[in-house]
C-alpha cells in the first residue's frame, strides 16, 4: 500500500473514533446529577427559563434526537454560548488554540533537543558514568511535578537571573510569543523527555548491535555516519509512538502548565471552565481537547509509516 | 462587596477564600502606601485577580471583579467614604431633605462630563437611577423606596419616596446607582455595557474575553490633573504563586487577594507593600432551626460558647483576624462594640447545654463545600470543640453550588458562610439576617424574634442618627443573646502592590479608587 493510501485509510479509521467523541462529549452533559438545564442556568432560574431552555436544547426529545440536534449545532460551529462570558463556547476556544499549540509543539519539539542527544551519549556509552547520568538525572525531571518545577523555573529564570524572561503571560507578536512560551515549553519537555530518552537509548542499543550495523562498521563507514544515517532512523520508530502517545497526554496535561504560567489557552479555559460551572466551555473544550488527540496519533501513525515502510502493508 | 446573593457563602472555594475584611486594629502596622509625597502623572499599572470579570452592567452584576471595575467608570450622587461608615458629595454637591423624610433635592456638581464629552444633567441622573430601579433581578430592590423622580432643570434632582427611609442616602451612593448617559447614549442597554460610558476616572479601552480588561484616562474627568495613571490593565491569573511571582518580577504592579500564609513574607519582601485594609467581611456559623435542637435557644448559644475563634484564627487565618462579637462587623455604621457576643468558654456552653433538652448532647452534620480549604479547616476546629460538650459534628461534603443551593433552601443544619456590606448602612445587612420576610429566611437559619423584627423597621424609619444607634445597639445585643448565627471572626482585605505605588486605598465596603493612585 503506498503511503497517500495509508493516510486516507487512517483518515478513514479517524473517522468513527471522532464520531465517538462527539457521542461522548453529547453524553457528558447527561452524566451530571440532576437537570442539565438547571445545572447550566444555575440556582437563580426561574422554571419557565429553565423549561424553555430543556427545549431549546431539545433535552425534552428522545437521545437519538437530541444528538442529532447536537450535531446539527456542531457543523454549524455551534457549541452554545459561554454561561459565564454570554459569548460563543467554540469562538473562546478557538482564540485560545494557539496558545496551546505553540505550548505543545514547542515543548514537543524541546523534548526532542533533549533526548535525542542525550539518548545517544548513553547508547553510545553503555554501561559508563555517562551512560549511568542521562538515566539517572532526567528522572528529577519526571519526578517533581509540573506545577512545582514550573514555579522553580520562573523563580530561577523569571526572578532571581536577571530576569531573563517574563513571569507568564503570553507576550505580543511571534518573538513576544517565543519568549514567554520558552519556560512552558521546557516545563513540558523536561516531563516528557526522560520516557524518550530511555525509550530511544532502548532502541539504538538494539539497532547497534544488529547486523546491519555490523556491516554497514565493517564497511569503514564512520561511527557518526552508522549512528545518523543507520542506528537512529530505526531506533526513533517506537520512540515516534512514545511521544505521540505523551503528546496526546499532554493535550491534557496542558491545564497545569497554562495555570502556572499564566497562559491565556484552552487548558486554563477548561480549568477556569469548571469553576465557573460554565458548562457548554468545559463541552467545547473536551471536545477540542479529544479531536486534537485523534489528530495527535492519526500523526504518530504517518510518521511512524514515514519511518518505517513496513507499517503501511500491515 | 459580594452580594446578598454571592456574599451568603458558600462559595467559598479555594479562590474565594480570598475576599475578606477586618477591623481597624489589624490595619495597624500595616497601612497602606503613603500618598504624601508629590503625585506624578503617568504610566501603566496592571491588577492580577483571582477572578475575571462576568459584566459591566453595574445594575445586574453581583460580582466583586465586575463591580471594582465598573467603579472606576461609573460614579454616584454620593460615595461612601474611606471609613465606610460616612458618606460624601460625589457628583452631587449636596441635598436637602423635606421635614417628612419623603423628598430629597440634589444639586449636581457643576462641570461634570461623561468621557464621551457631554455635560452630565439631571436628565441623566433621573434615566440612571430610574433603569437601576427597574432591574428586578439586579440591585433594583435597593431602590425600592424611590416613587418618583424629577428633573425641574439641568442641575436639580428631586427624588419622592413612598415611605420615609433612612438608608437613603446610602443607597443611592451604591454603585448601580452610579450615572450613566441618558439612553444609554443612543444604544442598546446590552450594547451600552459593553462598553459602558461614564464620568469616572478612567474611560473603557479594550477587553480580551477571559483573559483582560483595560481601561483608559478620562481626559474630562470632573477632578482636574486626576486621575493620575494613563491606565490600568485587570488580568485573570488564577495561581496564586504567580501572582506572586509576577509582582516580585515587576510584570504586574497589584495582586489582589494573596494567600493568608503568604502574608508574613509578603511583608517582609522588599519592593512590595503587604497591605491588610479594615474590611466589613464577616464569617458566621448558620445554625439552621429547622432542625429541632437547634431551635433551642440553650443549644445554640452552647454552639457560640463553644466557637474557639481565637483557634480558628490562628490556624486559618494565620493570625489576620479578630473573634466576632456582633452579626455586624466594625466598619460597619452603628456596630455596637460592647455587643456581648458569646466567646470562648467551654464551661459556659456545658452549662447551656445542661439548660437545654438536649443535655445528653445529639448529632449534628456541618455542611461544607467540596475542596472548600477553609470551611474544612474550621469545621475541624469546631468538631474538636463541640465534641467536648457532648455534641457529634460529622461533616457533610457537597458540591460547592448544591450546597450554596442547600442552604438556600434550608436543607443543612450547620453551614458557614460570610457576607461583605454593599452599602455604608447597616440596613442591607441586618434586613437579610434577622427578618424573616427579608428574603432569605433570616440568613436562611429561620430565626425569628418579633422584637428585633420590630426594632429593625423602626430604624429604618429613624432619620435621627442617635436613635437610629440605639435600635441597632438593642438589636445586636439581643441578636447575640439569641446566637442564631455563631459570629467566628472579622479578616482583612488582602492587597500586596509595589511599593512604587502609592494612594492605593481599599475601602472596607471591599471598592477602590484608582484616580488617587499614582507610580513613584
Amino acid at each position: 500500500m503506498s503511503l497517500s493510501g495509508y493516510v486516507v485509510r487512517r483518515l478513514l479509521q479517524a473517522v468513527p473514533v471522532a464520531l465517538g467523541v462527539t457521542i461522548l462529549v453529547f453524553l457528558l452533559i447527561h452524566l451530571v446529577p440532576g437537570d442539565p438545564a438547571r445545572t447550566i442556568l444555575g440556582n437563580q432560574a426561574t422554571a419557565p427559563r429553565v423549561a424553555l431552555l430543556r427545549h431549546e436544547w431539545g433535552l425534552d426529545r428522545p437521545l437519538p434526537v437530541q444528538y442529532e440536534k447536537f450535531m446539527g449545532r456542531l457543523v454549524h460551529g455551534d457549541l452554545g454560548s459561554s454561561l459565564f462570558y454570554g459569548v460563543n463556547a467554540g469562538h473562546l476556544v478557538l482564540q485560545r488554540l494557539p496558545v496551546t499549540l505553540w505550548l505543545i509543539g514547542l515543548g514537543a519539539l524541546f523534548s526532542l533537543l533533549l533526548a535525542v542527544p542525550l539518548a545517544v551519549i548513553a547508547a553510545t556509552h553503555r554501561d559508563r558514568l555517562a551512560d549511568h547520568v542521562v538515566r539517572v538525572v532526567p528522572l528529577v525531571g519526571l519526578g517533581f511535578p509540573a506545577f512545582w518545577l514550573g514555579i522553580m523555573l520562573l523563580l530561577v529564570f523569571g526572578l532571581n537571573l536577571g530576569r531573563l524572561f517574563p513571569v507568564g503571560g503570553y507576550g505580543e507578536g511571534f518573538f513576544g510569543h517565543l519568549h514567554s512560551m520558552l519556560l512552558p515549553a521546557l516545563t513540558v519537555a523536561l516531563g516528557i523527555s526522560p520516557i524518550l530518552v530511555r525509550s530511544l537509548r532502548a532502541g539504538l542499543l538494539e539497532v547497534l548491535e544488529s547486523d546491519y550495523v555490523t556491516t554497514a562498521r565493517s564497511k569503514g563507514l564512520s561511527e557518526r555516519r552508522v549512528l545518523v544515517r543507520h542506528a537512529l532512523r530505526n531506533a526513533a520508530v517506537s520512540t515516534v509512538s512514545v511521544l505521540g502517545v505523551n503528546i496526546g497526554f499532554l493535550v491534557g496535561g496542558t491545564l497545569i502548565v497554562e495555570r502556572v504560567y499564566a497562559l491565556p489557552g484552552v487548558g486554563l479555559l477548561m480549568i477556569n471552565s469548571i469553576f465557573e460551572r460554565d458548562f457548554p466551555v468545559v463541552q467545547a473544550v473536551t471536545l477540542v481537547f479529544s479531536l486534537l488527540v485523534v489528530l495527535v496519533y492519526l500523526l504518530t501513525d504517518i510518521a511512524h509509516a514515514l519511518l518505517d515502510p513496513r507499517v503501511r502493508f500491515e | 462587596m459580594h452580594s446578598r446573593r454571592r456574599a451568603i457563602a458558600f462559595l467559598v472555594t479555594a479562590a474565594a477564600v480570598a475576599a475578606t475584611g477586618t477591623v481597624a486594629a489589624l490595619a495597624a502596622g500595616t497601612g497602606h502606601s503613603s500618598s504624601a509625597a508629590t503625585p506624578k502623572r503617568g504610566g501603566h499599572i496592571t491588577i492580577a485577580r483571582i477572578e475575571d470579570s462576568i459584566s459591566f452592567d453595574k445594575t445586574n452584576v453581583f460580582q466583586n471583579e465586575s463591580i471594582w471595575i465598573a467603579e472606576q467608570i461609573n460614579e454616584p450622587l454620593y460615595l461612601a467614604g474611606n471609613d465606610g461608615k460616612t458618606l460624601r458629595p460625589w457628583l452631587a454637591t449636596g441635598y436637602t431633605a423635606s421635614k417628612d423624610g419623603k423628598t430629597y433635592t440634589f444639586k449636581l456638581r457643576p462641570g461634570v462630563k461623561f468621557s464621551n464629552g457631554k455635560a452630565m444633567t439631571s436628565a441623566d441622573v433621573k434615566f440612571s437611577i430610574e433603569d437601576a430601579q427597574a432591574q428586578k433581578k439586579g440591585w433594583g430592590y435597593l431602590d425600592a423606596a424611590i416613587k418618583s423622580i424629577d428633573a425641574p432643570n439641568p442641575s436639580t434632582v428631586v427624588f419622592h419616596l413612598k415611605f420615609q427611609w433612612a438608608p437613603f442616602l446610602a443607597d443611592i451612593g451604591l454603585f448601580a446607582n452610579g450615572i450613566i448617559p441618558k439612553d444609554f447614549a443612543g444604544q442598546s442597554r446590552t450594547a451600552f455595557y459593553k462598553h459602558p460610558i461614564g464620568t469616572g476616572p478612567f474611560m473603557w479601552d479594550k477587553r480580551v474575553v477571559g483573559q483582560s480588561v483595560t481601561l483608559k484616562r478620562n481626559p474630562f474627568y470632573w477632578q482636574k490633573g486626576k486621575p493620575y495613571l494613563d491606565s490600568v490593565t485587570w488580568t485573570y491569573v488564577t495561581d496564586e504563586n504567580t501572582r506572586e511571582l509576577q509582582l516580585r518580577g515587576g510584570q504586574i504592579q497589584i495582586d489582589e487577594f494573596p494567600p493568608f500564609n503568604s502574608i508574613t513574607k509578603l511583608q517582609n519582601t522588599g519592593g512590595v507593600t503587604m497591605s491588610l485594609f479594615p474590611s466589613t467581611r464577616t464569617d458566621y456559623l448558620d445554625i439552621n432551626e429547622s432542625y429541632p435542637p437547634l431551635a433551642d435557644v440553650h443549644v445554640r448559644r452552647a454552639i457560640s460558647y463553644a466557637i474557639d475563634r481565637k483557634a480558628i484564627i490562628k490556624s486559618v487565618l494565620f493570625g489576620h483576624g479578630q473573634p466576632a462579637n456582633s452579626f455586624l462587623p466594625p466598619q460597619v455604621p452603628f456596630y455596637d462594640a460592647s455587643t456581648p457576643g458569646l466567646q470562648y468558654d467551654i464551661a459556659k456552653a456545658k452549662a447551656e447545654l445542661a439548660k437545654s433538652k438536649f443535655k445528653k448532647g445529639f448529632k449534628v452534620t456541618l455542611l461544607v463545600g467540596a475542596g472548600a480549604q477553609v470551611d474544612n479547616a474550621t469545621g475541624q476546629v469546631l468538631q474538636a470543640s463541640l465534641k467536648q460538650i457532648g455534641i457529634d459534628v460529622t461533616f457533610k461534603t457537597e458540591d460547592t453550588s448544591t450546597a450554596f443551593q442547600s442552604i438556600q433552601t434550608r436543607k443543612y443544619q450547620l453551614a458557614f458562610s460570610y457576607w461583605t456590606m454593599d452599602i455604608a448602612d447597616p440596613d442591607e445587612l441586618v434586613t437579610f439576617s434577622v427578618d424573616p420576610a427579608g428574603g432569605a429566611s433570616s440568613f436562611y437559619t429561620g430565626y425569628n424574634n418579633p422584637t428585633v423584627i420590630s426594632l429593625s423597621h423602626q430604624a429604618q424609619r429613624q432619620s435621627d442618627p442617635e436613635k437610629r444607634a440605639q435600635l441597632y445597639s438593642k438589636i445586636q445585643k439581643l441578636a447575640a443573646q439569641d446566637a442564631f448565627q455563631g459570629f467566628l471572626y472579622y479578616s482583612p482585605y488582602r492587597w500586596a502592590y509595589t511599593s512604587k505605588l502609592h494612594g492605593f486605598l481599599v475601602q472596607p465596603l471591599g471598592n477602590y479608587h484608582l484616580e488617587d493612585a499614582w507610580l513613584g
